[in-house]
Parts: structure tokens; C-alpha cells; sequence
């Protein structure tokens, strides 16, 4: 049997979460920025080689807002899973988290939530560091969509627990 | 004792013994026959009271029974409301379209009545040589050739825009991301809105139609090639209704490979 699975990016202006998805579907990076309207929407097969399964990550590219209160209600629904994403370098986009992320679970509280902080090629390790000190809820993963670093694994720890 | 004594005694023993037994087995068929006439007095007398009794338990039961029945319904729909609404969902489509459907079909009759009646026999006359000439007939050649063809239809989840199970005549587009992509334009253009009762049912995209259909928990995308026009979109309305009524059931919706097949046997030979 096909297994589908509806995978939302939500986070603020400009943190990356378009470029997040092009890097893991298409593997390619640009600077430019164009601001994504509306909602695009992407699919990527990821093989499951431990459990010798396919599942099919349906991935909803959101607008980016200041408020997630913002964000149309009907694109959440039947969401298996959110990728709440937030830039390193600009902490304006991470400094709502905690109450973005209650939001969400307000939403739907059985919904796999990871966080991750994007842009981690801008800030050294040990600023990375103290950075991951500052935030709670826990970040699950620090990855830049621009060297590739830790986005494969986002999504293959995500597709695993999904299946 | 002679032996004719002997037999007088006996006699008497066993004559004494038959009339003593006679005479219980009388008594107790007057029993017996007492207990039936008493029944059949007093069912002569307590029929009519429990007819009567029993007319007016039919007459009151809807009064007494009737709330109980009601709060019994009530909270078992109230519990399986996911049910109930899926059951009804096609059928209250069916009912409300055909009495549409009637109502334009008097409104027609009526004007063609008229029509026919301002019109003189000439004009007819004129109506049927064109006919002849062969003027409609090309028409009729024009219409067969864009006439209105399934390429693909899509069973998807309303919230989710999954898709539950689809068929496709040509396989070239990622029904994945189609079915995503209609479900956010269908939710972006219904909050639009920003009234719950309107659905998008209809979008256009580079030369194809996609008839979109609602149903309680998913809706029904079909991807039209050719000319779609409003005949073309009753008889695909109703055969939508039908196949969601007749042949879709709950279970269906939770096993893809089911439906699909069902889908398939459904529109496959399907021009409409
Ligand atoms: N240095 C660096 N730049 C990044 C990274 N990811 C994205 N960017 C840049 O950040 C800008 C915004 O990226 P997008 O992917 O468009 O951001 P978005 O979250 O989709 O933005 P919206 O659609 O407007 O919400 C672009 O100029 C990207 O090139 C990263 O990991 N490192
Ligand atoms: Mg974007």
C-alpha cells in the first residue's frame, strides 16, 4: 500500500523554509529571494531501507507571516507533521517561538512537531551553542540549506517517524 | 368357601375399584370442562377490554414512546455523526438537484410552449431543411470531435489534500501534488470568501476542465479534456452522486487499492 504523508513548513519571513525544501528535493541552493505566495507544494519519495517501505512526503511550502496566528487554518488541516522553522542569524523569527509552537499543538496535539533553526552556515559553532542554550522548546535540528548541512537528516528522521 | 363365594368377593373388590375409578375420572372431566367454559367467560369478557387497551397503546405510543425514541436517536447520530453525514451527504445532493433539475425542466417546457406557439409552421419548415442541408450536422461532426473526455479523477481527503485513490486514462502528471495544489486552491478560494456554505466546484486550467465535487470528508477532482458543457456536467454530477452513494463505502475510504480498483471499473469504459 502507498503511504502519503502531508509534511507543513510554518515560520517567519525570509528563515529559509523554501530554500529547506528545494535543497532536499531538487538538492540545489540559490541567494536570491523570492518570496513565496500562497502555498507551493512539493513531493519527494523517501525509501525507508530499515523497514524495506516508500513513503511519499507531500510537503506544503508556506508563506512566511510575523504571526502564525496568521497563516490560513484550512492549510493545517490533516497535517501529519510540521517543520517549524526560524533563521539563526535574525532573532525576531525566534523569539515568539514558544508561543508559536503551543499554537500548533493547540492545533493539533498529536502532530509530530520538529524545530529547526536554518541559516546555521551564518553563526560558529560556539555561538550555535549558546544560541541552543537560549531557546526552548528543545531545537531539533540546526541545518543549512545552503551547504546541505543536516537537511537530509531532517527529513529522514521525519519520514521514520511518520511511517 | 366355596368357590363361588370366592369369586363374589373378588367381583366385588374389582367392580368397587372400576366405579371408584370411574367415578374420579368423571369428576375430573367436570373440572376440566368447567375450567375451559370459565376461560372462554372470561376471555369473551377480557378480549374487548384488552383490544381496547391495546388500540390505545398504538394511538398513545408515538406520545409516550416517541420523546424517548427521539433522545435515542438524537445521541446516537450525535455519536456517529462522521456516519451519518458521509450516508446522507449523496443522497441529500441527489434530492436537492433533482428538484432543480424538475423545476428548470417546467420553466422549459414552458418557454418552449411558447416558442412553439409564436412560431409559424414556415419558420419549422425552415428549421427542418436546415436541418437537412446538413448545417447542424457539421455541428454535430464538430461537437463529437472535442466531446468531453475523463482523464483523470481523484478521490481526496478534504483537510489533508491527499489523495485517497485515483484513476487516470494517462499517466503524466504527479497526482500527488495536483491533488495538494487543487486542495489549497479550493481552501484559499473558499476562505476567500469567507462563508463556509461555498465550495469551488470548477477550475480551469490550460485546456482542461477540472470538476471539482464535494462530499463530507473528501471531494471528487475530475480532469475533463474536450468541451465541457453543462450536459456533460449533470450526467458526470449525477454518476459522481451515484458512485458515492451506491459504491463508496467507509472502509474505502481507509483502503486505497479497494477503491481504486472500484474506481477503475467504474469510469474506465466511461465517455459520458
Ligand atoms: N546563508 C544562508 N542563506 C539562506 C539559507 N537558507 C535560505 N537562505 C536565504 O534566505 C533567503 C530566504 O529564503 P527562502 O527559502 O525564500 O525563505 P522562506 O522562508 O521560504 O521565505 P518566505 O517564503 O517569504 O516565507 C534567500 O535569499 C535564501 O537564499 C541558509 O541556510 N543559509
Ligand atoms: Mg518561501
Amino acid at each position: 500500500m502507498k503511504i502519503s504523508k502531508k509534511v507543513v513548513l510554518i515560520g517567519h519571513f525570509g528563515v529559509g523554509k523554501s530554500s529547506l525544501i528545494r535543497r532536499f528535493v531538487e538538492n540545489t541552493f540559490s541567494d536570491d529571494y523570492k518570496v513565496t505566495i500562497g502555498v507551493h507544494i512539493f513531493k519527494k519519495k523517501v525509501a525507508i531501507t530499515e523497514e524495506d517501505k516508500d513513503i511519499s512526503l507531500v510537503i506544503w511550502d508556506l508563506e512566511g507571516n510575523d504571526d502564525i496566528r496568521d497563516t490560513r487554518t484550512s492549510y493545517l488541516l490533516g497535517t501529519h507533521a510540521y517543520i517549524y522553522v526560524f533563521d539563526v542569524s535574525r532573532p525576531a523569527t525566534y523569539m515568539t517561538i514558544k508561543d508559536d509552537i503551543d499554537y500548533l499543538k493547540q492545533h493539533c496535539n498529536k502532530t509530530l512537531i520538529k524545530i529547526v533553526g536554518n541559516k546555521e552556515d551564518l553563526l560558529t559553532k560556539e555561538q550555535i551553542k549558546q544560541l541552543n542554550k537560549e531557546i526552548e522548546p528543545l531545537v531539533d535540528f540546526y541545518t543549512s540549506a545552503k551547504t546541505g548541512n543536516e537537511v537530509d537528516e531532517l527529513f529522514s528522521k521525519l519520514a521514520m517517524e511518520l511511517i | 368357601m366355596n368357590q363361588q363365594e370366592k369369586l363374589d368377593i373378588l367381583k366385588n373388590i374389582l367392580l368397587t375399584d372400576e366405579r371408584q375409578y370411574a367415578e374420579e375420572i368423571s369428576k375430573k372431566i367436570k373440572i376440566l370442562e368447567e375450567t375451559i367454559n370459565k376461560q372462554n367467560q372470561l376471555s369473551q369478557k377480557v378480549d374487548p377490554i384488552i383490544d381496547h387497551k391495546l388500540e390505545e397503546f398504538i394511538k398513545e405510543m408515538p406520545k409516550t414512546l416517541g420523546p424517548t425514541i427521539t433522545e435515542a436517536l438524537k445521541s446516537e447520530i450525535e455519536n456517529s455523526k462522521d456516519a451519518v453525514v458521509e450516508a446522507l451527504f449523496p443522497i441529500i445532493g441527489k434530492m436537492i438537484k433533482r428538484y432543480v433539475q424538475h423545476e428548470m425542466q417546467l420553466l422549459s417546457e414552458k418557454i418552449n410552449s411558447q416558442v412553439s406557439n409564436t412560431f409559424s409552421f414556415k419558420s419549422l419548415k425552415r428549421k427542418f431543411k436546415a436541418k437537412k442541408t446538413g448545417v447542424s450536422e457539421g455541428e454535430l461532426v464538430i461537437q463529437e470531435q472535442i466531446k468531453p473526455v475523463i482523464e483523470q479523477l481523484m478521490v481526496i481527503n478534504k483537510g489533508s489534500g491527499l489523495i485517497i485513490s485515483e484513476y487516470t486514462r494517462t499517466k503524466n502528471i504527479d497526482e500527488d501534488m495536483v491533488a495538494g495544489m487543487l486542495t489549497a486552491i479550493k481552501s484559499f478560494a473558499e476562505d476567500a470568501f469567507d462563508k463556509k456554505e461555498i465550495e469551488l466546484q470548477y477550475i480551469e486550467y490550460e485546456g482542461y476542465h477540472v470538476h471539482l465535487q464535494n462530499f463530507s470528508s473528501y471531494y471528487i477532482a475530475v480532469v475533463i479534456s474536450g468541451s465541457y458543457n453543462v450536459i456533460f456536467k449533470d450526467e458526470l454530477e449525477d454518476k459522481l452522486l451515484n458512485f458515492a452513494q451506491n459504491v463508496i463505502n467507509k472502509e474505502d475510504l481507509d483502503d486505497t487499492s479497494k477503491l481504486s480498483e472500484k474506481l477503475k471499473l467504474y469510469f474506465e469504459n466511461e465517455n459520458i
